[in-house]
């Protein structure tokens, strides 16, 4: 008897708001927090892009990825770290959730206790997207290049079905890597050096 | 033992709005007209239901039935028949696009022009169909059929291909299920209407 496995492949879904709904930061937040079984996020025309959770694979490597990340962050200390829940307001209006962000200790202290209770006003300094099954490659790579766009200094695209790695730096070329074994942060991140034995 | 990979469509994702957000029955419409590519239906509680487009053999099976039914809608004469595309608005608020539904005439045209032609008809249609898909828990899409029951439709059909079954529920009476029928009567809501399931199926 053969055994068949059901496999869920969700594209994101794009609601367009505007102009028939215009929603303010705050209501975007509780709108976040009333769906917390979805994944929001929000494009900088005012479109909302809603995911439903992750799949099991997709959730153990990002745990893995933020448990290595995590380790690095609290030794280095020079930036405060962010799991794949938390959704940042970027400089062109749109609202995103990488699946690991790290933003520098002033920028962060810089803010006041209600942006950091919020989506907090700013790009992260570094970011990571893993692509799971369903994101077609432009639109993650068009989701890096936003990043970048609005001030991130260094992207991690990791795609385990193809095992690349897309690096974005400022002001540099997009470089991919064909299945690297492990990936340095350096100068961004120094030190760090994040093993993909765990992820692929 | 082999293992074999299906892939099958989200089910609709459910968007909670209220009370962030609270929508006019006017924006409501605009908000799917501004989303034509996608499947919009509302609940009672002003939730968001999305889905995306239906995968293509659904497509196939929602056209013949539409087809079929459409034959007896025009010899019959007594109702409009609509397709899946249409929203109306029941009574206790929710929109929703059955896969088939039948209005009878004299109702459809007690509707302004405005209600037929700018809103999703504000009435629950007396025949619905609802054709279930892959995605869709079983109990999901008889909690459908139910909430159209206590909107006032007469008849509804619950067709479900992956178990060859089919659901009918009637004003009044129990639910009925039939194990792979090969046709389906709808009389006397539907008098004369026989669909031959295998067509469908």
């Amino acid at each position: 008897m053969s055994k068949r496995a059901i496999l869920t492949v969700t594209p994101p879904l794009v609601l367009r708001l505007k102009p028939v709904i215009q929603m303010s930061d705050e209501q975007l937040l509780e709108l976040c927090q009333l769906n917390r079984d979805l994944r929001i996020e929000c494009t900088r025309e005012g479109d909302l892009i809603i995911m439903p959770p992750a799949g099991g694979e997709s959730g153990r490597q990002n745990f893995n990825l933020a448990a290595l990340f995590g380790q690095w962050v609290h030794a280095d200390g020079t930036g405060v770290g962010f799991d794949s829940s938390t959704g940042f307001t970027l400089p062109n209006g749109a609202m995103r959730s990488p699946d690991l962000a790290w933003v520098r200790r002033p920028r962060w202290e810089a803010l006041t206790q209600e942006e950091r209770r919020r989506f907090p006003p700013l790009c992260p300094d570094f970011v990571l997207e893993l692509r799971s099954r369903s994101d077609p490659l432009g639109y993650v790579q068009a989701k890096m290049q936003e990043y970048m766009d609005n001030g991130a200094q260094l992207g991690w695209l990791i795609d385990p079905l193809e095992r690349k790695v897309s690096i974005y730096r400022l002001g540099a070329e997009v470089e991919v890597l064909d299945n690297p074994s492990a990936l340095s942060g350096d100068p961004e991140l120094p030190g760090f050096v994040l093993p993909l034995g765990e992820v692929w | 033992m082999s293992n074999r990979v299906t892939i099958t469509a989200t089910p609709g994702v459910v968007l909670r709005l209220s009370p962030v957000i609270e929508m006019s029955e006017r924006q409501f419409a605009e908000l799917c007209y501004l989303n034509r590519d996608l499947r919009i239906e509302r609940t009672k509680e002003g939730d968001l239901i999305i889905m995306p487009p239906a995968f293509s053999e659904t497509g196939r099976q929602n056209f013949k039935l539409t087809q079929l039914f459409g034959n007896w809608v025009d010899a019959d004469g007594t109702g409009v028949g609509f397709d899946s595309s249409t929203g109306f608005t029941l009574p206790n608020r929710a929109v929703r696009s059955p896969d088939l539904a039948w209005v009878r005439r004299p109702r459809w045209e007690a509707l302004t022009q405005e209600q037929r032609e700018e809103a999703f008809s504000p009435l629950c249609p007396d025949f619905v169909l609802e054709l279930r898909s892959r995605s869709d828990p079983l109990r999901y899409v008889q909690a459908k059929m139910q909430e159209y029951m206590e909107n006032g439709a007469q008849l509804g059909w619950l067709l479900d291909p992956l178990e060859k079954k089919v659901y009918i529920y009637r004003l009044g009476a129990t639910v009925e299920v039939l194990d792979n029928p090969s046709t389906l009567s709808g009389g006397p809501e539907l008098p004369g209407f026989v669909l031959p399931l295998r067509e469908v199926w």
